[in-house]
């Protein structure tokens, strides 16, 4: 039956479901036995009478049954609520694709009923979460489960979810492929390689193989495609591309490792860029072809191993087509693999005249002379070369644009920026590095006010520095999306430090108290005391000489006990203060706000913590989606609390939302390098984490308890102050019943600190 | 002679880096302290060895560790069935015999530890053992050598400033590559080509040195690596036994470093 004849036959059967039962009911025996034809029939009446209109049902009639041969009677028959379901939240033309790409995926999940019908669950609840783009993804279902299976394909749909937030369009972007993240989700989620699983080897691998540390980037989203398929080098930036569709496991990440041998002997052995001058593109394509040959070969003088890393992507066949693209991949082979012979005339001519000259591979020029000679013969063979469509080969030679002068200075305005991210990052690092967790005990109040008045941090202008990403966990998933979210850090507005003060002398006696209760506070690890005139174990070396004395008649010394005692504190406190919008509300039972109320916490706290001398960090955080959750250092470990962080305190503002896991991921990495027994991140915060970009309520709460979990297994204690301002209170499901006090006004805080320390010590 | 048992007999292996071994012979005329400097594993201690050979004097080695009290080196009190009987700790046996005392890794010593050697180090030039009630003047042939590793302590355990200023020192680094590879050919027995790949390989990790490593491969792994091939193990294993695996734990750094090691061979 052609499909027109359906559509009026439908029509038919649309607008009168009673008189077809018997045509429908024939074409259904042929699949189903009586029951099932009754059952098929009923639901296929159903899909009718809602009224999605006549293509629906006609879709649903048309792959029913040859998905109930694939997948059984009962998937086929539910599939009538699903497409029903979809109908209603997504719209008719999604539901009419689903039948279709029902098929699809009962072959793809290769029959499987369970896989199906998950399968269907899932389609479902997109349908829930993204309305606008089930049609996209069911159209796309084919090519989407060759590369996932089920749960897979929940990690990508969930992410295209959570990437674009409660941004209709942008979801749709995302499911249409026009979002450049689509892709790199699907690379992710397909278990392809991709270059953010292999960056730290990747690093290692150029710096041990040749010395070289230079950053390696990937290419920009917006990038065109050519330039995100092959990498390319400057003299201070590597982009690497992001995946390379087509290879899996092992060979892929051979083929990072190639590329990056590659690009480093290009660094070692390249020399100065070739002038373009008045090359023609077959001629500067040719040059690059030697030169890249040139300096491999030179490579493997050094490393005979890479030889056998570079081969295997040299595929092309001596009988391979006689085009410019097809002849070059072959030179390159000829070049490079001494086993492979091609007879064509220009391959042989040219490998000729380079092995010819290997006395002199030293020499970039001879790239040059011989490129230029070859590519006149290939313009005498009258082969075409077209220059648009060139892609260098194989995949992991770049693209040779870092060969060429081009006479302009070309430092494009990225790579300046991301070259600047990385000297922040670096110095940064350093920073901590070289500080000596004692150093902070040092710290004297020499020269306040220069330093207040001082801008030290040139950086972080008013538009915020993009620092570092971090993961974000996926309770629905369970598993981390890497690089999910941006920390930008913007420099703490200025306030009056004489705010602080104020603070603090208005509340004198609980500055005190406070004081007095960190400074009794134990937390180090336990020392053995020796030589006690009690204690719990024997102190053996004591022992023996007060035997010794025995023997030698003098009177033996008493104190032959020992015991284990914390004696100092040794310990690191990195206070992180949300400062979002919700902050501004005011605290129950008080006439401050939550942030007054956090302000005045941290003042009291750090005064105490500076007086005797802990080292400390306090930074406040925020966040306007996942692209940037902002950051405020308002003091750092090892810079002094002077006026500086006491003005940048006082400058604290509420605003944004509260993207807790983030910010508590940036503060820990601070927290890591310290060198002290015990490292506590105090977080002061009023309820719950939100993001304007999120509208699951559960999903932040779970990231953050991730987040908890992860900090526990590098040895750091999260602590949290709440500040009850009447909301619902997450805390506890966050950072566990026992790691939470609540407060509501200042004077409480000694009363709960002590709880806090005990936690610490017991 | 009490010290007979520290005497070395047959001459260690050493190939000498620079002049180091006139640079010490000089100091040892005037019996000057002397500490050694250099990262693990490039000869500190052999050195050390093949000096006390030439000048045919006992070595008294001490490796220090962190529970290490003052009376560990100087000596105690032991009791027998009919009393007591002072022991002499090994840098006393060196002071009062005349032997080269060697304290190895000398800050990983307590601090309060290291203060003892002070004044065998100025011109006093004895040792003091309160509980025995005795002053050791030192034999003219004693003299104290220290190895210190710059590079992976942490600022907590650095040497006290009165500590360091008592010593004329000698740095050690990796030798060259074509030294490396003869003293590896040597000790390992491996032919030279072999060698000068293990050198390559070395070089490798020393890249990473600060960069995911703490250290890069000593020339002791090499030797290591070389028995290994020696015993007929093949070449990518036996680096991965005696250097990739003990040197890190990091996956990445791992794989980095397999990776590279590859390219070598």
């Amino acid at each position: 039956m052609n499909s027109s004849k359906k559509r009026n036959f439908l029509k038919v059967i649309a607008d009168d479901n009673g008189t077809d039962d018997t045509e429908r009911s024939s074409q259904a025996k042929q699949v189903f036995d009586d029951s099932d034809t009754a059952r098929w029939l009923r639901a296929c009446r159903k899909l009718g009478q809602a009224g999605y209109g006549a293509s629906v049902i006609d879709a649903y009639e048309r792959y029913s049954p040859p998905l109930a041969r694939r997948v059984g009677t009962d998937c086929a028959i539910d599939l009538a609520d699903i497409v029903s379901s979809v109908a209603i939240k997504a719209g008719r033309r999604a539901a009419e694709c689903l039948p279709a790409a029902a098929i699809k995926a009962a072959e793809r999940l290769e029959d499987k009923e369970a896989r199906f019908r998950s399968w269907m669950g899932l389609i479902e609840r997109f349908a829930d979460l993204a309305p606008e783009s089930v049609e996209p993804v069911l159209l796309k279902m084919d090519v989407l489960l060759s590369r996932l299976n089920v749960s897979r394909l929940e990690a990508w749909l969930l992410a295209g979810v959570r990437a674009a937030g409660i941004d209709h369009e942008r979801r749709l972007s995302f499911f249409m492929f026009e979002d450049a993240e689509a892709s790199r989700w699907l690379d992710h989620e397909s278990g392809s390689v991709v270059y953010s699983d292999m960056d730290r080897e990747l690093k290692a691998y150029l710096t041990a193989l040749w010395g070289i540390r230079i950053p390696l980037r990937e290419p920009p989203a917006h990038a065109p495609e050519q330039a995100r398929r092959r990498a390319s080098f400057s003299q201070s930036l590597i982009r690497i591309p992001s995946s390379f569709p087509g290879y899996r496991g092992e060979q892929a990440a051979d083929l990072y490792r190639a590329a990056l041998a590659h690009v480093g002997a290009h660094m070692m052995f390249s020399g100065d860029r070739f002038p373009i001058g008045k090359l023609k593109p077959v001629q500067v394509a040719l040059v690059s072809l030697i030169e890249d040959a040139r300096v491999e070969l030179l490579a493997i003088r050094e490393f005979p191993g890479l030889r056998r890393l570079w081969l295997p992507f040299h595929i092309a066949q001596a009988t391979g087509s006689k085009n410019a693209p097809g002849l070059m991949a072959r030179l390159s082979r000829a070049l490079l693999d001494p086993e492979f012979h091609d007879m064509d005339g220009w391959i042989r001519r040219a490998r000729t005249m380079f092995y010819d000259r290997c006395g002199e591979w030293e020499c970039p020029a001879i790239s040059r002379e011989i490129g230029g000679l070859i590519g006149n013969d290939l313009g005498q063979m009258r082969v075409q070369f077209n220059a648009r469509t060139y892609v260098v080969e194989p995949p992991y030679r770049d693209d040779n644009l870092g060969l060429w002068d081009f006479g302009d200075e070309e430092t494009p305005e990225a790579a300046e920026a991301e070259q600047l991210f990385d000297s922040i990052r670096i110095e940064e690092q350093d920073d901590d590095d070289d500080m000596p967790p004692d150093q902070e005990r040092e710290e004297h109040e020499q020269s306040e006010d220069e330093e207040a008045n001082r801008i030290n941090m040139e950086f972080l202008a008013q538009d915020g520095i993009p620092v570092a990403r971090y993961p974000e966990y996926d309770y629905v998933t369970a598993s981390s999306r890497p690089d999910w979210t941006t920390i930008v850090e913007f420099a703490p507005p200025a306030g009056h430090a004489h705010v602080i003060d104020d603070i603090l002398e208005r509340h004198a006696y609980v500055v005190n108290r406070i004081k007095a209760l960190i400074d009794s506070a134990r937390v180090s690890r336990p020392q053995r005391i020796n030589r006690q005139q009690e204690g719990e174990y024997l102190d053996l070396n004591a022992c023996i000489e007060a035997v010794i004395s025995r023997r030698m008649g003098e009177t033996p010394d008493p104190h032959v006990y020992s015991h284990a005692e914390r004696r100092h504190r040794d310990l690191s406190v990195h206070v992180l203060l949300d400062v979002s919008e919700s902050t501004k509300d005011k605290v129950v039972g008080s006439d401050n706000t939550v942030l007054e109320l956090e302000r005045q916490a941290t003042a009291l706290l750090a005064h105490a913590m500076f007086g005797i001398g802990d080292p400390f960090a306090i930074a406040a955080f925020c966040s306007n989606r996942r692209e940037e959750v902002r950051y405020y250092r308002v003091k750092d470990f090892g810079a002094p609390y002077n006026a500086r962080s006491k003005s940048c305190l006082a400058g604290l503002s509420s605003g944004f939302s509260t993207r807790i896991g983030a910010a508590m991921r940036h503060a820990a990495a601070d927290l890591k390098l310290q060198q002290t027994h015990r490292k506590l991140l105090l977080v002061i915060t009023d309820g719950e984490p939100s993001d304007i970009d999120v509208s699951d309520r559960r999903y932040l709460v779970e990231d953050a308890r991730h987040v908890i979990h992860d900090l526990a297994h590098d040895g750091i204690d999260v602590f949290c102050v709440g500040l009850d301002s009447g909301g619902d209170s997450y805390l506890t499901r966050i950072f566990g019943r026992r790691n939470v006090v609540q407060i509501d006004r200042l004077e409480s805080l000694p009363e709960r600190l002590p709880m806090l320390y005990f936690r610490l010590t017991a | 002679m009490p010290l007979k048992d520290y005497l070395i007999t047959e001459e260690p292996y050493y190939q000498s880096t620079g002049k180091e071994i006139a640079h010490f012979e000089a100091a040892y005329a005037d019996r000057m302290p002397i500490m050694l400097k250099g990262p693990t594993g490039c000869g500190k201690t052999r050195f050390v060895e093949h000096i006390a050979y030439r000048l045919r004097k006992p070595l008294v080695t001490v490796s220090c560790h962190e529970d290490m009290t003052a009376s560990d080196l100087v000596g105690r009190y032991l009791l027998d069935a009919n009393g007591t009987v002072w022991q002499d700790g090994p840098l006393t046996l060196a002071v009062r015999h005349g032997a080269i005392c060697y304290l190895d890794e000398i800050v990983e010593a307590r601090q309060d530890t290291t203060v003892v050697i002070h004044s065998l180090t100025d011109d006093r030039r004895i040792l003091s053992l309160e509980k025995k009630n005795e002053v050791v003047r030192a034999h003219p042939d004693f003299q104290l050598v220290i190895s210190y590793n710059p590079g992976y302590q942490s600022v907590l355990k650095d040497l006290k400033e009165s500590t360091k200023q008592r010593f004329g020192a000698i740095d050690f680094s990796y030798p060259s590559a074509k030294l490396e590879a003869e003293i590896v050919c040597h000790e390992s027995g491996v032919e030279q080509a072999v060698a000068d790949k293990l050198v390559k390989i070395a070089e490798r990790s020393r890249n990473l040195r600060g960069h995911g490593l703490e250290e890069g491969a000593s020339t002791r792994m090499l030797i290591h690596v070389g028995q290994l091939i020696n015993r007929g193990v093949p070449l990518g294993e036996a680096c991965d036994v005696a250097l990739v695996l003990p040197i890190t734990d990091d996956p990445d750094i791992r794989s980095a470093l397999g990776s590279a090691i590859s390219a070598c061979a």
